[in-house]
């Protein structure tokens, strides 16, 4: 089990990748997104997109998939998040593309009951391009124990 | 025939800083939250209703991005009965990028949210030639009235043609 005390600044994690096929891109822009170009490929050709590509925020969502499979593969005793400081969408993911994470610890800050690991977290796609990036403090768990912080 | 309210969707130029909008509402189930849960934030206090009851949350609890799907899930509605011309893909609606995304409160299952934006600013920058960049400021706000979540997002909305260069 990894607490806040146990995770040094500067460490780094790789997750993925996940494919995203077409029906996953239909079935949540029908569900959250449902504008034209990412529902349908002569719209989205039309598009400032050039092709059917993913909602920015069913990025996010499979982001968080890659988040939360690091800090559970880990054991990191994750409490959420209070929010993202920024985030970019930098390039459209098309169907079929892979996407991996590289997820960077770049501070950490201690509160009364919990700390925050400060994460740099940027989306690849299989050509090694960054589709997403993105800051947000991820709070963990003091260990109960104590010990150094 | 019956006679249809059309809106033109508008130009970058005419849109104004300052406009606000109520735009839609919806009440978190419990069975989607833990869909989504599973699928994209599989932490028990997002899966598990009995779990989660051990965790700083105190019960089940949707996911920041869930609630952030909702805000898009309601935006395109809104936008769909003010602006017709927004389904044709192109005028409107790539986002660039957000900052300030805050969760502040819990939503659980029967909360029941209503969202809102302000365009509070509009970038100098030109995109391509052909795009503007709009900031506005949306929230979301509890049954309670107590605001649970808040960001700020730059959209890109296009210019008229006799302004591009």
């Amino acid at each position: 089990m990894q607490y806040w005390q146990d995770i040094p600044q500067g460490q780094s994690y790789r997750a993925g990748p996940i494919v995203l096929h077409k029906k996953d891109i239909l079935e949540f822009a029908a569900q959250f997104d449902p504008q034209p170009f990412h529902l349908s490929s002569e719209a989205a050709d039309e598009s400032i997109f050039g092709g059917l590509c993913a909602s920015g925020w069913q990025v996010c969502a499979l982001m968080m998939r890659l988040l939360a499979d690091t800090l559970n593969d880990n054991d990191i005793q994750a409490l959420g998040s209070p929010g993202v400081e920024q985030l970019r969408w930098l390039k459209p993911v098309y169907a079929d593309d892979e996407l991996s994470a590289d997820i960077k610890v770049s501070g950490k800050t201690e509160h009364a009951e919990y700390g925050d690991l400060l994460c740099e977290i940027s989306v690849f796609n299989q050509d090694k391009k960054c589709v997403m990036s993105l800051s947000s403090p991820i709070m963990v768990a003091f260990n109960p124990a104590g010990g150094q912080q | 025939m019956s006679e249809q309210l059309v809106f033109r969707s508008r130009w970058f130029e005419d849109i104004p800083v300052g406009e606000f909008h109520v735009f839609g509402s919806h009440t978190f189930g419990e069975k989607e939250i833990i869909d989504f849960g599973k699928r994209y934030a599989p932490q028990p206090y997002h899966t598990d209703p009995e779990a989660a009851l051990d965790t700083r949350y105190r019960g089940l609890v949707a996911s920041g991005w869930h609630i952030s799907a909702i805000w898009m899930k309601l935006m395109v509605s809104y936008m769909e009965r003010f602006a017709t011309g927004v389904r044709d893909g192109r005028r409107n609606g790539a986002g660039v990028g957000f900052q300030n995304m805050k969760w502040i409160k819990p939503v659980r299952p029967g909360h029941t949210l209503t969202y809102t934006y302000e365009i509070i600013e509009k970038l100098d920058k030109v995109v391509r030639g052909q795009w503007g960049i709009i900031r506005s400021r949306n929230e979301a706000y509890n049954q309670y009235g107590e605001l649970v979540f808040t960001f700020e997002i730059d959209i890109l909305a296009e210019l008229n043609p006799e302004n591009r260069s």
